[in-house]
């Protein structure tokens, strides 16, 4: 919708001959890719794999990272759009049927399922829906905020939102927002925990790993909720989005997947750089 | 008053009217649109669209070697496999039996994507306007197993190619077909990407 404010079908062509200038940008391009490829070798060539190190296989399970907007519980297929929230019977796989859509009047950033609830991060703050009748989500409670990007991630009493304030996401304090929901209909900021341009965050446990894009990824003990700890910041990636999986932490960086072992949760071992 | 009004109506009236005259056609000038200069209605060297016939477009393919990533998006692990969004065009899938030596394997063409989500054999994913089911059953022979068509209706307005991939002025596109890529050609460019 955005894309169509402000866009002008034109419809009288009018012939001008093309000078020189056309000429100026090729060159001018030409040398920007020339700059851009020595650049890229030289950092390819600097760049080193990490070390292998061994790390459990992974348990048969699936699990989506924290910035999706697609989420699948028993046999429903919930997917948001940014006005709607839709609910799919996928009961049979291959025929989805549609049996609701909720319309939502806020831009929705992420959906993450747990348990019978749906836990929607929107620009304007925290919805929580009930999936008891899972072909109907109904909204139980909401934490609203000022505007921001906001991913979740919760357990049974605990819901995380990370927000991110800046030009693009409205003017909130970015950071780790930690709301209990032990009265799911009313959930209650217990911790404000500021911190730099954080992004897609997973829980493991009581650790929670905070994507923070450059600033690192934060390694957090959230045993006592109201007093997060945190433990380490790993450094050295462009950190989007995180899986824990097992024993593996999957890493959404700018410049691959990174995975590390975390059999120690609190200290992450590099195993893997996939590069792009 | 100037003195010349007294005896010289003609010279008087254009002292005062010229003057008006331009500031209210200076009105014309002043920046009224979101642009950052107002828009010269000429050809200009700017980035094209790309179309691709909508049939073709949608076509679900699998592509059994590993890809480069350009514009990476969501992660989705499943089982020994994890998967990674290329948006708009389709989604990496990556051979994570043994950690230490995961790597790329192989590439399913979904172009219009943005989600995913995966249940047993079967990954949903946007495509478009459409909801598609594709069969990952077989590493080897992923097919598209179901469609609902005209699923989110937004999504023939909004798909990660419908912008160029730079800032800048660029020819509209048409929501006729669906665009699969950009080239810099002597075009009207009466859009603009910020």
């Amino acid at each position: 919708m955005l894309l169509l404010a402000g866009r002008k079908i034109l419809y009288t062509p009018v012939v001008i001959k093309i000078s020189s200038y056309k000429n100026y940008i090729i060159k001018f391009s030409f040398n920007k890719i020339l700059i851009l490829v020595s650049l890229g070798c030289c950092i390819l060539s600097c760049s080193k794999e990490g070390d292998s190190a061994s790390a459990s296989a992974p348990m048969s399970v699936s699990k989506a990272g924290s910035l999706s907007k697609f989420a699948i519980v028993g046999n429903y297929l919930y997917a948001v759009d940014n006005n709607n929230l839709y609910s799919y019977n996928i009961t049979d796989p291959v025929h989805p049927v549609m049996t609701h859509t909720t319309p939502l009047s806020f831009i929705v950033e992420t959906i993450y399922p747990y348990n019978n609830r749906l836990f929607i991060g929107t620009t304007a703050g925290m919805f929580i829906y009930s999936i008891e009748d899972p072909s109907a989500p109904s909204k139980l409670g909401e934490a609203s905020h000022v505007r921001s990007c906001d991913p979740v991630v919760a357990n049974d009493s605990i819901a995380f939102v990370t927000l991110k304030g800046s030009t693009r996401c409205g003017p909130a304090e970015s950071g780790l927002y930690i709301h209990s929901i032990k009265n799911v209909l009313q959930p209650v900021l217990i911790k404000k925990y500021l911190m730099n341009d954080p992004e897609g965050l997973g829980l493991s446990g009581s650790i929670l790993y905070v994507c923070c894009n450059n600033n690192g990824l934060k390694v957090i003990n959230v045993a006592d909720p109201a007093n997060p700890v945190e433990i380490r910041t790993v450094t050295g990636a462009y950190f989007k989005d995180v899986i824990p999986y097992g024993d593996l932490l999957i890493c959404y960086v700018s410049t691959g997947i990174l995975l590390y072992d975390i059999s120690n949760p609190t200290n992450p071992s590099l195993v893997k750089l996939i590069a792009n | 008053m100037p003195h010349f009004c007294i005896y010289d109506k003609t010279a008087c009236m254009r002292f005062f009217l010229i003057p008006a005259l331009l500031l209210f056609l200076s009105s014309c000038f002043t920046k009224t649109s979101p642009r950052p200069k107002p828009y010269i209605w000429k050809k200009e060297w700017a980035y094209k669209p790309i179309y691709e016939d909508a049939a073709i477009a949608k076509q679900i393919r699998y592509i059994d070697s590993a890809l480069p990533v350009k514009n990476p998006g969501n992660i989705y692990a499943k089982d020994n496999l994890i998967y990674q969004l290329e948006l708009g065009r389709g989604v990496h899938i990556i051979d994570n039996a043994v950690p230490s030596q995961a790597h790329r394997v192989g590439f399913i063409v979904i172009n219009g994507s943005s989600q995913i989500s995966i249940k047993g054999n079967f990954l949903y994913s946007n495509s478009y306007e459409d909801l598609v089911v594709v069969d990952v059953s077989n590493g080897n022979s992923v097919t598209e197993a179901g469609r609902v068509a005209n699923a989110y209706p937004q999504g023939r307005y909004e798909y990660y190619y419908l912008e160029p991939p730079e800032a800048g002025y660029y020819q509209c596109p048409s929501y006729d077909s669906v665009v699969i890529g950009w080239k810099k050609d002597s075009v009207y460019a009466g859009c603009y990407k910020n």
